[in-house]
């Protein structure tokens, strides 16, 4: 091991001491890069005990697989470099609790570092490494690593213990901070920084910025507020993510021009808290005059049409109005699942919506079944035979058949329906010629010539009035009548009469009166008592 | 009394001046003539039912309500009681077809249960490829029907020739620049017309390629209705109903009709009993699918511009969102 270590050692400062160019090109000092490699890997073993690998196997491997490896040692261990890193940024004096040795160790890797400074930076770039490139890598990581082990060796406090360090929970808190409130502000502690900037990586560089903000933020809580919202609001992208090349030039820029800042607010007025707010309010308040005053965004301006807006701009709107009418269904899986299982029950069911035919009615009327008649037939057989020859010989001789009669009246019927249906419906419609009948009616009340015993009595006569009627000429009324024509009825009345009692003698009325006046007056009574009631019943 | 000969030609010539007809009367001129006076008389007749409607409802409800206070054992309301003794009897000699009030819109598919329904396709004037497809596509969904090209017909003209060949329907389609948006159902003799805007159209000849969809079926499908609960929904559904023609009881074919919030799916399957026991069905949709948007009823044909409405929808009206009217 001692001469391994020895020639790894020795190794190391061949690299060192070896100019720059002669890494680029393909030459011996690979294979003194490798064993540097390999001592540096055994050196970096014990701090890492969950490597897999003992040795850093570099026969035969190339350069991509060297790197592998150590990436896979290096890697837990470059988060626990960070943390330590941030601790000692904040007290430096714990660095000095390290034992002398370590600091030596540090202050020379420190110069070693900045002379590979400007070498690493472009390196970091490159994907592809060489293996001179990867042992410088390797060494500054290794340097790192080294010298956060034996910081981290040095620190003791009664509380912590290895899960639990109050140092790493400020730094947590203060990162936190940071992000919420804006990471423009300096911490008095520069010169330190810078330091430490060097001494990291540069794929850590924008991390680096954060931390140590958050370390100045830490201090200027102290200051003041005042600060603070100045520098919130100059926050600026090229404060984290600064040009690649000119990062750490512009870093010490931006540190030495907040010192001058901050050195310059420490010189003013400390103002009061209510001052403060005030000048805030006044701020706020300006700023919302200047928007009243401004013309207004063409949204709030009521009524627009397409030229007085930007274009397009009614995309970027989100437009909302109330519809109507409910949107027509957009038809998804679902819907159409919902609707197979539906036709899918019903099917089972074999419950559809099918029309049904209605029952027609039958075209033919059904047979006539023909009844026997069992009387004897009152023809003979000739006569029967008499009969059909009639019939076939001269038709409209022969006698009419039952059938035949059953014919005529149908026919008398259907004639008549049509009759009545065409009147409804032809626009030009001729009735039939009306066949006088003769017949003689009485002036019998309806009802005594339909029934037998008739129930009710009716007072509908089977004449009309102008049948009963017998009179002659123009009908008057005694009111509508002349003097004249009164006279001349008169007189025709007078006539008659005397025409009339001239045939009859009229008989002389008889002197009862006198024999009997009681029974006279009795008669007399009994006479108009049944009079009256003979003209009761006749009412 | 009556002439002995025939009427003389000339007073036959004045009978049928109403008509646009010429010359001689021949036997093919006066079927013709019969035919149509034998629509106008059809017409009037329709046109007095419609007329009786009014007071033949006002009188079935008065007998309802003689009936349900007979069985509850009420007394009759007061104003019934002069009428009370005709109306039972009435009530006594009625039978099941007479019992309820037949309206003109039941006269109108009164018949069409006799026969199988034969329906003309057709659609507006100089339809675009897709749109002659998709006709081509329905004159498989709907059994028994035909497809002519609109040519230059005037509407009128197509609905006498259907007539007089003895269609039931009359079906139009619409479109917009290829995509069909527009049905038109028109039942014949006199018969309610019913306008639908079709949403959601994918044709069979969107879906794939011929050979690839194969071949469609053409058996009278079984019919499924669904959700169609207010009296206009059963219209509607009446309407839809007559298209098809009565179904075997073993048909393969299943056209589904299914309402929701007003927008009916038209849907197009032919289904198999599957191997996992009676109660697995596999479904193969088959045919176009699209939804219908109902937005008028009329009571007369296409051609009759001056036919009443029956409903039309109303999209502008404030409670427009509320209100359904097929459904629900």
């Amino acid at each position: 091991m001692s001469i391994a270590k020895a020639s790894g050692f020795e190794a190391l400062e061949k690299l060192m001491s070896t100019e720059p160019p002669v890494f680029l090109a393909p030459s011996s000092i690979s294979e003194v890069a490798r064993t540097a490699s390999r001592y540096l890997f055994e050196k970096l073993k014990p701090f890492n005990p969950k490597s897999p690998f003992d040795q850093l196997l570099v026969d035969g491997f190339d350069a991509e697989q060297i790197w592998q490896q150590i990436d896979l040692q290096c890697q837990p261990l470059l988060s626990s470099l960070r943390q330590d890193v941030k601790r000692f940024a904040q007290n430096p004096k714990e660095i000095r609790k390290l034992g002398n040795l370590a600091l030596k160790v540090s202050h020379e890797d420190d110069d070693v570092d900045e002379m590979d400074m400007d070498d690493d930076e472009l390196e970091a770039t490159e994907s592809e490494g060489d293996e001179e490139e990867e042992g410088d890598e390797e060494e500054e990581e290794e340097d790192d690593v080294e010298e956060d082990e034996e910081e981290k060796s040095g620190d003791h406090e009664g509380i912590e213990d290895k899960f639990f360090k109050i140092k790493e929970l400020e730094e947590f808190l203060e990162e936190g901070e940071a992000e919420e409130y804006g990471l423009d502000y300096k911490n008095k502690k520069g010169v330190a920084k810078r330091k430490k900037q060097n001494l990291r990586d540069d794929d850590d560089d924008e991390e680096d910025e954060d931390e140590e903000e958050d370390d100045d933020e830490f201090g200027a809580f102290a200051g003041g507020d005042d600060e603070e919202a100045d520098k919130l609001g100059k926050a600026r992208y090229d404060d984290f993510f600064g040009g690649k090349k000119k990062e750490t030039k512009m870093k010490l820029k931006d540190l030495s021009e907040d010192d001058e800042a901050e050195l310059e607010n420490q010189g003013d007025v400390k103002l009061s808290t209510h001052e403060k707010d005030r000048i805030k309010l006044q701020s706020k308040i300006e700023q919302m005059e200047k928007a009243n005053l401004d013309p207004k965004h063409w949204t709030m301006q009521g009524e627009i049409t397409a030229a007085k807006r930007p274009k397009n701009s009614a995309l970027e709107v989100d437009l909302d109005f109330e519809h109507n009418t409910r949107p027509a269904p957009v038809i998804t899986e679902e819907v159409t699942a919902s609707l197979e299982d539906l036709i899918k029950s019903r099917i089972i069911e074999a419950r559809f919506d099918d029309v049904q035919r209605a029952p027609s009615m039958p075209t033919k009327a059904k047979r006539e079944a023909k009844e026997m008649d069992d009387s004897k037939s009152k023809k003979g057989l000739a006569e029967v035979y008499e009969d059909e020859y009639v019939r076939q010989a001269n038709p409209a001789f022969a006698p009419t058949t039952f059938s035949d009669e059953l014919k005529k009246e149908a026919s008398i019927l259907f004639k008549r329906l049509c009759l009545k249906l065409d009147s409804l419906s032809h626009f030009h419609f001729t009735p039939k010629p009306v066949i006088e009948e003769m017949s003689i009616q009485t002036n019998v009340p309806a009802i005594a010539m339909e029934e037998v015993a008739p129930v009710a009595v009716s007072d509908a006569a089977m004449l009309a009035p102008e049948e009963i009627f017998s009179g002659k000429g123009d009908i008057k009324d005694e009111s509508e009548l002349t003097q004249e024509e009164r006279k001349r009825r008169r007189a025709k009345k007078k006539r008659k009469f005397k025409a009339e009692s001239a045939k009859d003698p009229v008989k002389k009325a008889r002197d009862d009166t006198t024999e009997n006046p009681k029974t006279g007056i009795f008669l007399c009574s009994y006479m108009t008592f049944r009079l009256l009631r003979v003209f009761e019943i006749r009412k | 009394m009556f002439p002995s000969k025939p009427f003389p030609k000339t007073l036959i010539r004045h009978q049928h001046q109403t008509s646009s007809f010429i010359a001689s009367p021949t036997l093919k001129h006066s079927r013709k003539i019969k035919m149509l006076r034998r629509n106008i008389r059809l017409r009037k007749e329709y046109l007095y039912r419609k007329n009786l409607e009014g007071d033949e409802r006002v009188q079935y409800e008065k007998k309802m309500k003689i009936r349900e206070a007979l069985q509850e054992g009420k007394p009759i309301p007061t104003e019934l009681r002069n009428e009370e003794a005709r109306l039972r009897q009435e009530i006594d000699l009625e039978d099941q077809n007479t019992a309820v009030p037949r309206s003109h819109i039941d006269d109108e598919y009164a018949n069409a249960t006799e026969n199988d329904p034969k329906i003309l396709l057709t659609t507006s004037r100089n339809p675009s490829a897709p749109l002659i497809r998709f006709t081509k596509e329905l004159k498989f969904a709907f059994p028994n029907s035909q497809r002519i090209n609109r040519g230059s017909q005037v509407i009128s003209e197509i609905i006498e020739t259907a007539r007089s060949h003895d269609f039931t329907d009359v079906i139009l389609v619409h479109e917009h620049r290829g995509v069909p948006d527009g049905l038109i159902i028109s039942h014949l003799p006199f018969g309610p017309t019913a306008y639908f805007g079709l949403l959601n159209v994918v044709t069979r000849h969107d879906i794939s390629t011929k050979k690839a969809i194969g071949k469609m079926p053409e058996q009278y499908p079984h019919l499924i209705f669904n959700n169609f609960t207010t009296q206009m929904g059963q219209r509607v559904a009446n309407v839809l109903k007559h298209v098809f023609p009565a179904p075997k009881v073993d048909a393969r074919r299943i056209v589904t009709f299914s309402n929701e919030s007003d927008y009916i799916s038209f849907r197009n399957h032919v289904y198999d009993k599957g191997e996992g026991g009676p109660k697995s069905i596999e479904l193969k949709e088959v045919g176009p699918r699209f939804e219908l948007r109902l937005y008028q009823v009329k009571l007369g044909t296409v051609e009759q511009n001056e036919a009443e409405t029956e409903w039309v929808i109303r999209p502008y009206m404030n409670t427009a969102k509320k209100r359904k009217f097929i459904g629900e």
